[in-house]
């Protein structure tokens, strides 16, 4: 259920946003779904369509699309995501660099360096459900009018 | 959760034939999760360098509400067939809600006859168990509202007694058992049908409500007999007395017999015969039924000795042989009538 106030909220953040994202680096944020349709040449075709009817246990695509609208470089790019927590992470889209993970939102790593604690007080590998936040660093710096994505699939827990 | 009260939309629909071969199924669907309406908000944050300073900002927010994913789960509380008499006979079932949202349901109930007595078993109606104790009370277990359940909140199992009983008179001793079979379905009331068949606007929290993998439609098939024999039982012992006072059967003892005959259901033409087993001969005047003398000859009263076993060869079909036996005629639903006579070992 929506309260009021949780729709003020919203539109409140989504409006600061709005004003914060006109920098030279500019990132779009989207939540999409697979739409599979029989091709002509008898495969199936998958393209990502708007979401209108996640249930829980549905696969979800976050994708994360960058474009430098500036006149100069920009180096050292990070973007992260912290994962709403409905939301669980699986692993990196198809064609996208995999993202580093983290269990705590501190460190962050490959899932089979991370580590969560258990509650017999040791710890355990991280699996994928332990995610909460995801993250990109470029390697190289983002020429002036350069764009690229990345993305990550995850399901509606 | 509040139960509603009003009468029954209930309506049983009686058919014949089919075949009775169908037992209590179990529907099970996938957890709750996420509750529908939930808004997912998501925003990326991203920083980099420009020039000598580091900036740092966020991405647009995107915020999806989760649908609601219609699924339900309906199934019989007591496996194999339920022994039905004339009196209400309660058929448990238990409906859980296996949306992420909350839902009522509209129940249907059927009542296929079996082959042998079409229509003599009836379903008198479908009610909420408020209380969950298995047993229809009449004033505290309301029927449903147009044959709906109330709303249910993710998860939530709700308690049903579906009553039926056998029409009265049927089921007597030499009739066969009447069997049907109890389809009960349950259905959400957003709707029904292929899983993935969506309904926009129609979900919790205005988003859109979609058929989960039940089909958001659970059935269960209860096979219904009304009680073999008419749910009468016939219990026989025995307790031997010697001459010397021992319980030892030799030579002279006599043995008494007593059968217990137990009625779940009010028949007519109800007997009892027994044969005096071989090797010992019946006591004159032993005869009693509830305590009651009977004389051994056929008179006014309900049972006699027959000598010559005629009778009894007759009705069963077996060899003649001596034996005793008693009318009692219309009989009590729940009775117990008990038959006693003696015999002397030769």
């Amino acid at each position: 259920m929506i309260s009021r106030p949780m729709i003020a909220a919203i539109l409140t953040s989504t409006a600061a946003v709005a004003s914060a994202a006109a920098g030279p680096l500019q990132v779009t944020s989207s939540v999409m779904v697979e739409a599979r349709s029989a091709a002509p040449d008898g495969t199936t075709r998958v393209t990502l369509v708007k979401p209108s009817r996640v249930t829980p246990g549905d696969k979800v695509i976050f994708i994360l699309a960058y474009r430098n609208t500036g006149a100069q470089p920009l180096a050292d790019v990070v973007l992260d995501n912290p994962l709403p927590r409905q939301i669980a992470y699986r692993a990196a889209n198809p064609g996208s660099p995999a993202p580093d993970v983290s269990v705590d939102g501190k460190t962050f790593g490959s899932l089979a360096t991370l580590r969560v604690r258990s509650p017999d007080g040791g710890t355990r590998a991280a699996n994928p459900n332990d995610v909460t936040s995801v993250r990109w660093r470029l390697a190289s710096p983002i020429p002036a009018g350069a764009q690229g994505q990345f993305a990550f699939q995850a399901v509606l827990k | 959760m509040a139960i509603l009260l009003a009468g029954t939309g209930l309506q049983a629909l009686v058919s014949s034939p089919a075949s009775a071969q169908v037992s209590g199924s179990t529907s099970v669907g996938t957890p709750a999760g996420t509750a529908a309406g939930t808004p997912i908000i998501n925003t990326a944050g991203l920083r980099y360098d420009l020039g000598d300073a580091t900036r740092s900002t966020t991405s647009n927010t995107v915020t999806i509400v989760v649908a609601e994913r219609l699924d339900v789960a309906l199934t019989g509380d007591i496996g194999g067939a339920i022994v039905v008499t004339t009196a209400p006979t309660v058929v448990p079932l238990t409906l859980t809600n296996l949306d992420n949202g909350n839902e009522s349901f509209v129940l249907a109930v059927t009542l296929v006859a079996g082959t042998n007595s079409p229509g003599t078993i009836v379903v008198r109606t479908l009610v909420i168990d408020a209380d969950g104790d298995g047993l229809y009370d009449a004033t505290r277990d309301p029927a449903l509202v147009d044959g709906k359940t109330p709303s249910l909140s993710p998860g939530q199992s709700i308690k049903l007694l579906a009553i039926v009983a056998a029409a009265p008179g049927t089921g007597a001793p030499a009739a066969a058992p009447a069997t049907a079979t109890l389809t009960v379905t349950a259905r959400s009331t957003t709707g029904s049908g292929s899983a993935g068949t969506g309904y926009d606007g129609l979900g919790d929290g205005g988003g859109a409500a979609v058929v989960g993998p039940t089909g958001a439609s659970a059935s269960v098939s209860i096979p219904l007999t009304t009680a073999t024999a008419a749910g009468a039982s016939l219990f026989k012992s025995q307790s031997v007395r010697a001459a010397d006072g021992s319980q030892n059967a030799v030579r002279d003892s006599v043995i008494t017999y007593t059968l217990e005959a137990r009625f779940t259901d009010a028949v007519a033409g109800a007997r009892i015969a027994d044969p005096i087993p071989a090797g010992t001969v019946f006591v004159p005047g032993s005869l009693m039924l509830d305590g009651v003398p009977l004389s051994d000859a056929a008179d006014g009263d309900a049972g006699r000795f027959d000598a010559t076993g005629a009778q009894a060869g007759a009705q069963t079909g077996g060899p003649q042989a001596p034996g005793i036996a008693v009318a009692l005629g219309q009989v009590a639903a729940a009775s117990v009538h008990t038959v006693q006579f003696k015999a002397k070992i030769q």
